[in-house]
């Protein structure tokens, strides 16, 4: 299972492993506006990643200018892997859309 | 919760390239035929050019690396040739074709049908570097991604451009990474891109696999505009793209300058997707349609029996409603045949090939002339077509024309001409091949036929009698068999394949002027519009396509006719068929029977049955094997009572009838074991 969703009481954390690409877009879009919808704190964890494209970006980017309108916190649970990095380098992408957890 | 497997994704994409690549080949053949012709024609040295380029780009992005790097090979030739530095030559174009065939068997090889020789593919490339004039050591290690291919035409000098890239809503779903695509930049210079998220809508509205971003770049490259747009050559119909040279980063005189503006206008009128085109069609696997066109005709079938509860009720609701299904029904049937018709265009353009191919081996000059292309018929009929019209072309080009000298001697053009048409007559079609070759010979065909003890050394038969013996299995007039032809097997695979569409063939032929060979087959193999008949307790289907009316037959009437078969309508005098006798039904005949009158090949012929029933939409079942023999009969149906008709074929009634210069009894069908729906015993 590439993406998962967790809740405890305070916090809604969603966890993507391997290739999340288009055949994951539509999965990765329910958890997102299911972890939204239940106004608590969003974490992502990238940690497990290979690959990550466009549709996921651009998720990640209207998932959290969303839930800055909201005052939801939303951040990333752990580092953003190298490939990932790169793949955000080549996309003309100045930094991942979603801020790291400073905490 | 899981997400769908990602290999079925990739297998989709897959298939789908394979699907695409295989229509890419057909054009790209038939642009490097035309090619053979024209040689000059730098429009198809271009298309040619750019099939190549987008079977290598997708190929490769799809996984097809050994694909991509052969066909990388030959679209480097192409390149040459597109600059100038190659001139087309039919050496170039032969060479091409096989390099053609040996994608097509690389591409199928993945789909597990074939195995791609490894051997050929480097035979080819030593061929085409020999050729381009350009040592490779390793000719099967060229470059396997897009990514990695040297850029063509270098000019060499540096200099800034400004590209923006917009993806339209359907490139991601079709397979398409834009990320690859800007790598695929990056590796052409040094890259400044920018990724613009002011499309991305909020979260809830946004479409998941569709691509919201774009992107502004400045590229700063020595390769011409050119190799840029070819990065997005695959992608172009769907994106929006404009190349500009970037007046801040010029580093070397402006020579084309000039050029540019128009070039990059015409990029932003090419937005596909606000083109009409790219939704006026979707590809549906036939097997989908199949199954379409099925439960319509079940549907069809269970709307007759709708119908006959409808009218044995006599409930003015339920009559009201069977009668709206029956029109809806009416209609659909009508529209899913509709969309299984197809333009018979790609059966013919496809031996084109086979004409250059054949025309190179025997040393002939022959051209090909397509009539009719747009001719649509049913998918299950084209698809039966292919084999029984490559067989009439090879035995056209092996016997029938003759070599450049031997026609020059005969007081004919060099030039042989082959003639494909195609066109409707009424529930049939007719598909003609037609050659202005030598002819045949009816008395050495006659002799092969008494030799083979095929027909009595007195029999009087007609022209057509005569060739008809050249479609028996092992017939051949041959002296010589040869590569192509000779066997006597091929007019045989022919008699068979158009006897299995319930089609029939007739040939034509005058010494030192040519033959003809002209196909009717029946426009659709699944349902028709009939009339129901009865005879005795026996329900048959005549197609309504033949029929042009019918009128009573009264005993008056018979008795005028001096027990002759004729009568007379709308004063013309026609014969008929008493379909009680023919088929030995022997129930009490009514005092007024019905003739059917229905325009066949051999003219107007009536079919008289005991009462004419009505309009039936039939769902054509086959009958299986056991009764392929018995050719007046194409099928049977299943009534809204559930019993059976069967359904007849006017045009072989009446050649079964005339063969046998009688039309009294002939078809037993008691003795052949077929046995309609209370048919009496």
């Amino acid at each position: 299972m590439p993406v998962t969703l967790d809740q405890n009481e305070a916090l809604c954390l969603i966890r993507l492993e391997g290739d999340i690409d288009i055949a994951s877009a539509i999965e990765l879009k329910k958890l997102l506006i299911e972890a939204l919808a239940s106004g608590k704190e969003m974490r992502v964890d990238l940690e497990r990643v290979i690959e990550l494209d466009l549709t996921a970006l651009q998720l990640f980017w209207a998932a959290e200018r969303e839930a800055r309108g909201k005052g939801t916190g939303f951040r990333l649970a752990g580092r953003v892997p190298e490939v990932i990095a790169v793949a955000l380098g080549d996309a003309g992408f100045e930094k991942f859309p979603i801020p790291m957890d400073t905490k | 919760m899981s997400v769908p497997s990602k290999g079925n994704a990739i297998d989709k994409f897959k298939q789908a390239f394979q699907e695409e690549a295989r229509e890419i080949l057909v054009d790209l053949e038939s642009a490097l035929l035309e090619l053979n012709e024209n040689r000059g024609d730098k429009e198809l040295v271009g298309r040619a050019f750019r099939a190549l380029h987008t079977i290598k780009g997708s190929g490769a992005m799809f996984g097809f690396d050994e694909l991509a790097a052969f066909t990388h090979n030959l679209e480097s030739a192409f390149d040459e040739v597109r600059s100038g530095r190659l001139t087309v030559t039919s050496e170039l174009v032969d060479l091409s074709l096989a390099a053609l065939d040996q994608i097509k068997a690389m591409l199928e090889e993945d789909a597990g049908r074939a195995v791609a020789n490894s051997n050929a593919s480097n035979e080819i490339l030593v061929k085409l570097r020999h050729f381009t004039g350009k040592p490779e050591a390793h000719p099967t290690e060229a470059p396997p991604s897009p990514a990695l291919a040297p850029s063509p035409a270098s000019t060499g000098v540096a200099r800034g451009w400004k590209i923006h890239f917009g993806p339209g809503p359907d490139l991601m779903r079709n397979g398409t990474n834009p990320l690859l695509l800007l790598r695929e930049l990056k590796q052409m210079g040094s890259l400044r891109i920018t990724a613009s998220m002011a499309a991305v809508p909020p979260i809830g509205e946004l479409d998941p696999e569709r691509c919201y971003l774009g992107w502004d770049m400045v590229l700063t490259t020595s390769a011409p505009c050119e190799a840029i747009r070819d990065v997005f050559i695959f992608v172009e119909d769907c994106c929006e793209l404009a190349i500009e040279p970037d007046s801040l980063q010029v580093s070397a005189p402006v020579t084309e300058a000039p050029k540019v503006p128009e070039e990059k206008r015409t990029t932003y009128g090419r937005r596909a997707y606000d083109n009409p085109d790219n939704v006026s069609s979707i590809r549906v696997p036939a097997a989908k349609l199949d199954q379409f066109v099925n439960l319509v005709g079940e549907l069809v079938t269970v709307q007759a029996r709708l119908g006959e509860i409808a009218t044995r009720r006599e409930d003015p609701d339920v009559v009201a409603v069977s009668e709206e299904i029956e029109r809806l029904t009416s209609a659909l049937r009508e529209n899913s045949m509709s969309i299984r018709m197809l333009p018979i265009r790609a059966t013919f353009e496809r031996f084109r090939r086979l004409i250059h191919d054949l025309a190179r081996d025997l040393h002939k000059v022959v051209e090909l002339t397509i009539e009719g292309a747009d001719t649509e018929l049913d998918k299950t009929v084209i698809d039966q077509l292919n084999d029984p019209l490559m067989h009439l072309i090879r035995n056209s080009m092996d016997h029938g024309i003759e070599s450049p000298e031997g026609r020059l001697a005969a007081g004919k053009p060099p030039t042989a001409t082959i003639h494909l048409s195609a066109r409707h007559s009424g529930a049939s079609v007719l598909i003609g091949v037609t050659d202005d070759g030598s002819g045949i010979d009816a008395e050495a065909v006659r002799a092969r036929a008494m030799e083979k003890g095929l027909v009595a050394g007195d029999a009087q038969l007609t022209e057509a009698e005569i060739f008809s013996f050249i479609l028996a299995p092992g017939f051949s007039t041959a002296r010589q068999v040869t590569d192509v032809s000779g066997r006597g097997v091929g007019m045989d695979v022919v008699r068979r394949s158009v006897e299995a569409l319930r089609g029939t063939i007739d040939i034509a032929s005058k010494p030192g002027t040519g033959t003809s060979v002209n196909l009717r087959l029946p426009l659709t193999m699944a349902i028709i519009d009939g009339l129901l008949v009865r005879i005795g307790h026996a329900y048959f289907v005549l197609p309504l396509a033949t029929s042009l009316g019918c009128i009573e037959l009264t005993r008056q009437d018979v008795e005028k006719a001096n027990g002759k078969h004729v009568a007379e309508v709308q004063g013309e005098i026609i014969p008929y068929i008493r379909l009680r006798d023919y088929f030995n039904i022997h129930t009490e005949r009514p005092e007024r029977e019905q003739i059917m009158v229905a325009e066949t090949e051999e003219g107007r012929f009536g079919f008289v049955v005991d009462q004419v029933l009505g309009d039936h939409q039939t769902v054509i079942k086959n009958l299986g094997r056991f009764y392929q023999h018995i050719q007046v009969i194409s099928g049977a149906t299943i009534l809204g009572n559930g019993s059976v008709a069967l359904i007849l074929d006017p045009h072989r009634l009446v050649q079964d009838a005339i063969r046998t210069m009688s039309l009294g009894p002939h078809v037993d069908l008691r003795a052949s074991g077929l046995r309609p729906h209370g048919l009496a015993a």
